[in-house]
């Protein structure tokens, strides 16, 4: 079929037709190759101009369509429905913007004229090549695989179970409720922790949407959004292998603490007494705070920031728990002297610095310190540390307990190989958007939710739990099928040199490696058309679909004719 | 929320980033969301940033394309000028009364070209600007405003106030001007209720010994962000009133924090933020921070500090800070860490003042039949269940007006509830 060229200048009132001569315009691109007519109207963008395009398009039987106007961001989306509803492909479709980059930026209108022109002819260059696209649509399972059964994971699974998604919830220890449940209470309103955890549980366990695997780890994550195959290994005598299929996963695997050995200047694991937060809260949940010797301590220290310059971040929730352990040792031992070191408190948020300030009334000291030191002093151990005039200063106390830093779990380097994830900033899953997409990343159906996103407290970890369920809720509706985006890349299996270039700069592990072609493929359901293979291709086999070197280069070419 | 007689379309209060969010979502599963914007755009208050921390992404490009994307949103039914005067009824079944005021520019034929401000006889200070320039009677508050449809202030506007005037209407090629629009009142039918309406800053003005007011060239954070950006009154020029350039600094952190009783979470880093939009302006600059405990937590914040840090920026820890007038500049006076007193002489004095419920809150939450907690943000029913999760079944309370955080933290409970509508 012959193409048939469809150009019309839009006046936008005054906008253009003022600033552009739109009749010099016409004149010269009328006598192009297959443009077929050409026309100017008042306003395009309106409900008449619409029916107009639809009423010329069918009239003409146009098959291309050029329309020089306003920015792409503005009416984009307006003109390919008119395309769609005058039945031609909306991808057979360029716009020419001339009104932001001519006709507002000159008043010089022979100048604003001939770059409108060179605009214009650039899109008429450039929709010869275009060719139709379709929307695809894939079938798509809604069940959910989430990993980790802490409280993120916990409560992503009660928030997305129903009768139409099937939930898999996998933990590789030999029960639910992860770090919490080491805790006796949660600041700042020192509710027992019990309270958080406890029902919640229960309410997993009776689900019968939600299929719990304790003592189990994931093995393997095949697929994409909509369609992951994931097998899961439990850990009996028989180590039975599990196989399902889900349209989305969830890392939900927490955090862990830094080695506090790692530091020696800390005597952690060399003086008795010296005992991490998490050691300090299973101590407190025992319900006996004692030393080594079995005695009560009557001085203790607790150590904010263990291992925060080594880690390069805040942990942000330390502070505050150092100072719910000043609250543990003064309810267990009334007269206990406690004393914080810190470096810069970090409470923020409208709930912390109340109990901050409470604590304090309480008797507790509160020490600003840096280049701490603990040594052995006969029975008790000797804190010593510079002040916050750089002074040498000491404190003796029978008991210290250092607040390490949070870091990611041992299995999140494995995860993040089977989900093709990557490990951001502290070695943390990695979210898509630093800003609008934090539970998400870069593989589509793939979400972080809680401390395998970064250090947070529990009310954070419960919201981001719930934010991921908020994004499959509203994403892989049972049912419904899923659109993947149109403008993908292709890779030519005539040119492809097998380098695998292309396999390193994707980063949504679209591409795969064909070992018996030796050639690399891409698969159009993950790819997202962002186009880094394509500028990384040596021979030029990648392209991109509406991005074509055809239809770019001939785009070019006119503009600078 | 299940049953048949359910209401499935949700309300949405506020169109800045968590409000925009929230709405984006719940569209794309099918629901219908009116949203329901007091200004006359979208994007609140993360549009007048021109950058954001910690990778200094450009703000208005982060988030133009969802205020685009929310534009063309067929779902998403967008009521700017719009307050909630009433809400009656409970989760599933919510009748609400809205005051849409008449924007007296047709949206429709408005093509945003502003060929009508330039005839508007009447300049008055843009508040979006900080008053730090001007505006018409007849305007868009900043360019790239979105929707990119001016408004007229009624108030100020020579015809509603007596006078003949028309100027703008002659102007105008589209008959897109129209003064005989009227306010509506809109009733609605909603299942739930997503309350996104941010916060307001700390009134400087309560804590005299920081200058604002009596010195110039002491800012608020926000003057200073609209100095920065690039459709800001000086076109991203950071000149003092004056039109001179500052050679020194100081940003002083922390201010209202006493008064207030908490840490804003946010003010250390964008405090940081601005050291670095100021030494990418004016490179041989000389800053000082002036802050009490550095609150930078989170895996991505530490090494943006750092960056900073080795700028040459001056640290200095203090809580006890006097900012006055010497000769023509200005003079800090100040206790260091080893309580001595000192005093240093800058050009130029930002602050960084807390972050603080906006004034109406307590009246929205009365409409709302929700609490207002300790602190005038509104109240979560309890933390550790899920700090969304009002005291009233069906409404929600999402960013800043639920308490002082940074953006990605706002996303998040924009997800979480939508998270809840959707599972409930």
């Amino acid at each position: 079929m012959d193409r048939k060229i469809g150009v019309y200048i839009c006046e936008c009132g005054p906008n253009i037709a003022e600033k552009i001569d739109i009749d010099e315009v016409i004149e010269s691109v009328s006598s192009l190759d297959d443009v077929a007519v050409v026309e100017r109207y008042k306003l395009l963008c309106s409900e008449d101009g619409k029916k107009f395009l639809v009423e010329q398009i069918k009239k003409s039987d146009i098959t291309h369509l050029v329309i020089a106007a306003c920015s792409p961001r503005e009416h984009q989306q307006t003109f390919m429905e008119v395309c769609e509803n005058a039945g031609i492909n909306p991808y057979l479709f360029q716009l020419a913007n001339i009104r932001e980059q001519c006709a507002w930026i000159s008043d010089d209108k022979d100048a604003a004229t001939k770059k409108a022109i060179r605009l214009t002819k650039a899109a008429i260059g450039r929709v010869r090549y275009h060719t139709s696209l379709e929307k695809k649509q894939i079938e798509s399972n809604s069940d959910v695989l989430i990993i980790g059964g802490g409280i993120a994971g916990i409560e992503a699974s009660l928030q997305l179970a129903s009768p139409v998604r099937k939930i898999y919830l996998v933990e590789k220890t030999s029960s639910l409720g992860g770090m919490i449940t080491n805790f006796e209470k949660t600041f700042p309103d020192m509710q027992p922790s019990s309270k958080i955890l406890q029902q919640k549980i229960e309410n997993v366990n009776k689900n019968s949407n939600i299929k719990v695997f304790t003592d189990s780890e994931v093995k393997e994550i095949l697929g994409f959004f909509g369609n992951f195959e994931v097998k899961v290994e439990k850990k009996t005598e028989e180590n039975d292998i599990v196989n399902f299929d889900v349209g989305a996963v969830v890392l939900a695997t927490g955090s862990t603490l830094f080695d506090p050995k790692i530091i020696p200047e800390y005597g952690y694991r060399k003086f008795d007494n010296v005992i991490t937060a998490l050691e300090f809260e299973k101590m407190n949940s025992s319900g006996k705070i004692l030393l080594k010797d079995g005695k009560t301590p009557k001085s203790a220290a607790i150590i904010h920031c263990v291992g925060r310059d080594k880690k390069g971040y805040c942990s942000e929730i330390c502070c505050m728990y150092s100072i719910k352990f000043a609250r543990y040792l003064k309810e267990k031992i009334p007269d206990i002297e406690v004393s914080n070191f810190y470096s810069d408190m970090s409470i923020p948020g409208k709930s912390h610095q109340k109990f901050y300030e409470q604590t304090k009334e309480n008797n507790v000291y509160f020490i600003r310190a840096k280049d701490i030191e603990i040594t052995k002093k006969l029975e008790q151990l000797d804190v010593n540390y510079k002040d916050e005039k750089d002074n040498k200063n000491n404190l003796v106390v029978d008991m210290v307990i250092l607040s390490p830093a949070l870091e990611p779990t041992s299995d999140t380097s494995k995860l993040a190989e089977f989900t093709r994830v990557s490990q951001g900033k502290g070695g943390f899953f990695a979210e898509e958007h630093e800003k609008l997409r934090p539970v998400s990343t870069s593989t589509e159906g793939v979400y972080i939710a809680g401390c395998a996103q970064g250090p947070k407290n529990i009310s954070d970890t419960i919201i981001q739990a719930e934010a991921v369920s908020g994004k499959i809720l509203s994403s892989l509706i049972p049912g419904k099928k899923i659109e993947p985006e149109v403008k993908t890349s292709y890779i030519s299996e005539s040119f492809c040199t097998g380098c695998k270039t292309c396999l390193s700069v994707c980063s949504y592990g679209a591409i795969t490696f064909d070992e018996d072609k030796k050639v690399s493929v891409v698969n159009e359901v993950i790819c997202r058309g962002c186009g880094n293979c394509v500028a990384a291709c040596p021979s030029g086999a990648a392209s991109i679909k509406h991005f074509k070197f055809r239809q770019i280069y001939q785009e070019i070419l006119e503009a600078v004719k | 929320m299940n049953n048949k007689n359910s209401n499935l379309d949700i309300l949405v209060i506020g169109a800045g980033i968590s409000g925009i969010e929230a709405s984006l979502m719940l569209s794309k599963s099918d629901r219908k969301v009116h949203l329901v914007e007091r200004t006359s755009y979208t994007g609140g208050t993360a549009i007048k940033f021109e950058e954001v921390f910690s990778n200094m992404e450009c703000s208005t490009c982060m988030i133009a394309p969802i205020q685009q994307e929310l534009l063309q949103n067929k779902n998403i039914n967008l009521l700017t000028l719009a307050e909630v005067e009433d809400v009656k009824g409970s989760f599933g079944n919510f009748t609400v009364k809205i005051h849409k005021k008449a924007r007296y520019v047709d949206m429709v034929n408005c093509i945003g070209c502003n060929a009508c401000f330039e005839p508007c006889p009447i300049s008055l200070e843009n508040e979006f600007e900080e008053g730090l320039s001007k505006r018409k009677a007849i305007y868009v508050p900043c360019a790239g405003a979105l929707p990119n449809v001016p408004m007229i202030d009624t108030k100020n506007c020579l015809r509603f106030n007596g006078k003949e005037c028309k100027s703008c209407q002659e102007a105008c090629m589209f008959e897109a001007i129209d003064f005989n629009q009227k306010d509506e009142q809109i009733e609605l039918k909603v299942g739930a209720i997503i309350v996104a309406t941010g916060f307001s800053t700390f009134d400087i003005k309560n804590t005299p010994q920081y200058g604002y007011g009596k010195i110039d060239y002491v800012y608020t954070a926000f003057e200073f962000e609209r100095l920065y950006a690039s459709n800001g009154p000086t076109e991203g020029k950071i000149l003092l009133k004056d039109g001179k350039t500052p050679k020194s600094a100081a940003i002083i952190h922390c201010v209202g924090r006493d008064e207030k009783g908490y840490c804003s979470s946010v003010c250390c880093l964008y405090s940081l933020k601005f050291n670095h939009y100021l030494t990418t302006k004016i490179p041989e600059i000389k800053i000082f921070e002036f802050y009490t405990d550095l609150c930078i937590p989170g895996k991505s914040h530490q090494k943006f500090y750092e960056k900073m840090r080795d700028t040459g920026t001056k640290l200095i820890r203090t809580s006890d800070i006097e900012v006055i007038k010497q000769g023509p500049g200005i003079a800090i006076k100040y206790y260091d860490e080893s309580s001595k007193k000192n005093s240093i002489a800058v050009d130029m004095v930002i602050l960084a003042p807390a972050i603080v419920p906006n004034e109406d809150a307590s009246k929205l939450a009365k409409i709302l039949g929700i609490t207002i907690g300790d602190y005038g943000f509104f109240k979560e029913e309890d933390q550790n269940v899920s700090s969304v999760v009002t005291s009233k079944p069906g409404v929600f309370i999402v960013g800043c007006s639920q308490g002082p955080k940074n953006i990605q933290d706002s996303v998040c409970q924009a997800g979480a509830a939508v998270g809840k509508i959707l599972s409930s």
